[in-house]
């Protein structure tokens, strides 16, 4: 893909990706075939901050973990009552890199 | 999820689990409790999906199910996977096989099809009515 494009998406996007990844990414994408542009611009990206938010007021339910498709963590966290709150306390400080993560795992998904 | 992340969190659940009710049985020897520890009900009154679920299995320990079953059903799945998952981590440890983490993105999935969330959702916001109703 051409430098620009690339550098593009990454200033539009930086916020989706931890920072010590975005070099990565920016080697990901220039190395990937033209035809994928049309499909990377397409993703939908979960923003950390939303979800952040999601998990200080409904974390005890597990509702940010249902949100970026931790599916079987959600169920853990809603039948424990937010892992006696711990889990749940746990969760405000971790969830922002877990939402980076799963979502370099959907961008690296479409790349491969 | 990786396998070693999986596992490493699964027994540490299961372990804190064991401990809670080890206290809590000898808690409720002495005649002493810690009171409530439900976050969601100290600050709204209101008990949360999974209030009750330690008295619940402490009435299956003593063998009085039916009294399990009217202050949570959750009780029953609580005290399945207890049993169940440290049994499964050693068997899976030992034999370096990796079948928990193969169930757990199976069951991942088959939980994430609409019908069977949808018939989940509704036995969790049930069970919920119930808890308020009988104000646990």
């Amino acid at each position: 893909m051409e430098a620009q494009k690339v550098d593009m998406f990454i200033m539009s996007n930086n916020k989706f990706f931890e920072s010590h990844h975005i070099p990565q990414i920016r080697e990901l994408l220039l190395k990937a075939d033209d035809s994928k542009w049309a499909l990377v611009q397409t993703l939908q990206f979960q923003d950390p901050t939303t979800i952040l938010i999601v998990s200080l007021l409904a974390g005890g339910f597990g509702v940010d973990r249902f949100m970026i498709g931790d599916t079987g963590l959600g169920v853990g966290k809603l039948l424990t009552c937010g892992g006696f709150g711990v889990w749940a306390i746990v969760d405000w400080f971790i969830i922002m890199g877990a939402t980076k993560d799963k979502n370099i795992n959907k961008l690296q998904q479409v790349l491969y | 999820m990786t396998r070693n992340k999986l596992y490493t969190l699964l027994t540490v659940l299961s372990l804190s689990g064991y401990a809670w009710l080890v206290f809590q049985l000898y808690a409720e020897q002495q005649n002493s409790g810690i009171g409530q520890v439900c976050i969601f009900k100290s600050v709204t009154n209101l008990p949360c999906p999974s209030c009750g679920s330690t008295r619940s299995i402490l009435e299956i320990v003593q063998g009085n199910l039916l009294a399990a079953l009217y202050i949570n059903p959750l009780g029953f799945l609580f005290v399945s996977v207890l049993l169940i998952l440290p049994l499964w981590i050693i068997a899976d440890l030992l034999q370096k096989s990796d079948s928990l983490l193969k169930f757990y993105h199976h069951t991942e999935k088959w939980i994430s099809k609409k019908p069977v969330a949808l018939v989940l959702i509704v036995l969790v916001l049930l069970n919920w009515g119930w808890n308020i109703y009988k104000d646990l």
